[in-house]
């Protein structure tokens, strides 16, 4: 096959003008998102039982190092039938569609005028405007089936499929800007498409906001059957024997565990 | 100390902004409080670039103006607050800073009144809830600075540094079985650090009677296990192994073991008094050697 020669006007009104506009839609967006977050308010009795959750569990993990008395006390402290914290302590079940709370539906509208809007925008602009232009090669041969990845807009049998079209090299900024951005915006900016995409794929599962009376079931429970075994109970042999092992005390140990 | 402090500010003078800059974030980051340090800084360094430094002047501001509370210059006090509170007239956090201050001028009802409200405005804001308690404490007034801190910690349980000033005003009040159990919550929060068992320890031998002996000299025993260079742990243990010991409520196996306890540690300590004695006098043999070869040299 011939090679094929680019314009070099192609390179100035068609290449260079995607990448740049491309980021600076990256950067415009990640200042708007900023301009339109809203700060998550965090309610103290969500605080709260989160900290009785802590608490609970290190009581759990730690229980064996505190004197039997005292775990006991605190196992009363939360489990107790009628006056433990677990069980008098009544919380709502957290409501299941998100559309019944208001802010929710903000923070999606807000997702959706950042992310989707823009791309979807931007994205066809683009594909009219610069529509039908071959912009770059890519510099390894690549088989047929990229084709339909990399030539969008352009339907040329007998074009080397290692060829760009310009609606592709659009899709190609969007997606691989992200460590430009991470420079010059920092880490964790708006402006990254893929991690957008990425939030919307995993959204469904991850909306559901923990639910406190489940979660203290769960630990009510789990310190239910959660027994005490003194860590201490033989530290000062063991102490003593570390000092001069033999292997006479040490076999007496192992027959007393 | 006054020495080393001197010292200290003479390496400063050499440093340029940025380094300077940088060693402010390191103190920030870890939690260093080195105040005078800090103050000094500002003085000889900072204060003059303070436009170099971008955004993270304000948190460098923050940071000066702690530090000259602490160390009573107001006047660098009143300068970070000005600039801090043109900058962000509402914020809570320079409210915050505004009340540590009028505590520093110990008016200590409009620092109160202030803290409040505060704490209108953000409930779930720690800090100055925690401050309230600090106020009560200065004040003298230990009984209401622990009602104050209970009800705090009944809303943020898992808050390490908030029982451990419970376990210290108990403490002052001398309330032993009460300071002992803000132990046991930070034990549990982390069950490896020897100054937590050993302070446990010491609380329950405090506490006196056979059973709390008995624990304490578990709890010192396991700090000596996890810093075996701690001679208080050790001493601990001697102390607590000879009380149980001559303790009419022991039965005899346990006597025997306490004694055989407190001979081990006898050994113990007599072994590390022997060490200690072999390095100072190989410290004292150095020393001659290099007293001599500088006579050499100089001969």
């Amino acid at each position: 096959m011939a090679e094929l020669l680019l314009d070099s006007q192609i390179r100035v009104w068609v290449f260079l003008p995607i990448v740049v506009i491309t980021f600076l839609v990256g950067v415009v967006r990640h200042y708007v998102s900023i301009l339109l977050a809203s700060q998550k308010k965090v309610e103290l009795q969500q605080v709260q039982d989160s900290q009785v959750m802590i608490r609970s569990h290190k009581l759990r993990e730690n229980g064996k190092y505190i004197p039997k008395q005292s775990f006991l006390m605190r196992r009363h402290f939360f489990n107790n039938e009628e006056t433990g914290y677990f069980k008098t302590q009544k919380r709502a079940a957290v409501s299941q569609n998100p559309m019944t709370d208001p802010s929710m539906m903000t923070d999606m509208l807000k997702g959706n005028v950042t992310n989707v809007l823009p791309m979807i925008m931007i994205g066809g602009w683009i594909n009219w405007m610069f529509s039908g232009f071959v912009t770059t090669k890519v510099p390894f041969p690549l088989t047929l089936r990229f084709k339909p990845m990399l030539q969008r807009g352009i339907e040329l049998v007998s074009l080397d499929a290692a060829w760009v079209s310009s609606a592709s090299w659009y899709f190609l900024n969007v997606f691989g800007l992200r460590s430009i951005y991470t420079l010059v915006l920092g880490e964790n900016n708006a402006a990254d498409q893929t991690r957008h995409m990425q939030d919307q794929m995993s959204g469904a599962a991850m909306a559901m906001p923990p639910d406190p009376k489940a979660a203290f079931k769960a630990e009510w429970e789990a310190l239910e059957i959660c027994d005490h075994h003194w860590a201490l109970t033989n530290i000062e042999n063991d102490l003593m024997g570390l000092s001069a092992p033999t292997a006479d005390s040490m076999y007496h140990q192992n027959k007393m565990d | 100390m006054r020495g080393s402090r001197k010292s200290t500010s003479a390496i400063f003078e050499g440093m340029s902004w940025s380094d300077a800059r940088d060693l402010l974030r390191l103190w920030r980051e870890d939690n260093e409080r080195k105040s005078q340090d800090v103050v000094n800084l500002w003085e000889t360094i900072l204060s003059k670039n303070i436009f170099k430094l971008g955004d993270e002047r304000l948190l460098v501001l923050e940071q000066v103006c702690l530090a000259s509370l602490d160390t009573n210059r107001l006047d660098i006090a009143d300068k970070c607050l000005q600039s801090l509170a043109a900058e962000f007239p509402s914020s809570l956090r320079v409210r915050k800073l505004q009340a540590l201050k009028l505590e520093t001028l110990e008016k200590y009802d409009e620092a109160l009144e202030l803290l409040d409200s505060i704490i209108k405005r953000d409930e779930t804001n720690a800090a100055p809830r925690k401050r309230r308690v600090a106020i009560l404490r200065a004040k003298g007034k230990h009984s209401e600075a622990i009602k104050e801190l209970t009800d705090y910690l009944k809303k943020f349980m898992s808050d390490q540094e908030g029982w451990q000033e419970l376990c210290d005003l108990y403490l002052l009040e001398q309330d032993y079985a009460r300071a002992a159990f803000c132990m046991e919550e930070l034990i549990l929060h982390n069950p490896h650090n020897h100054l937590i068992h050993q302070r446990y320890a010491d609380i329950r031998y405090t506490q006196g009677g056979f059973e709390n002996i008995e624990l304490a000299r578990a709890h010192y025993s396991l700090a000596f296990k996890l810093n075996p260079s701690s001679i208080r742990a050790l001493y601990g243990i001697f102390l607590c192994a000879t009380n149980i010991a001559v303790s009419p409520k022991a039965t005899s196996p346990k006597r025997k073991e306490a004694t055989k306890l407190a001979n081990w540690v006898i050994k113990e300590l007599s072994k590390r008094q022997e060490r200690q004695n072999v390095e100072d006098s190989q410290v004292a043999a150095l020393e001659g050697l290099i007293s001599s070869v500088q006579l050499a040299a100089s001969a």
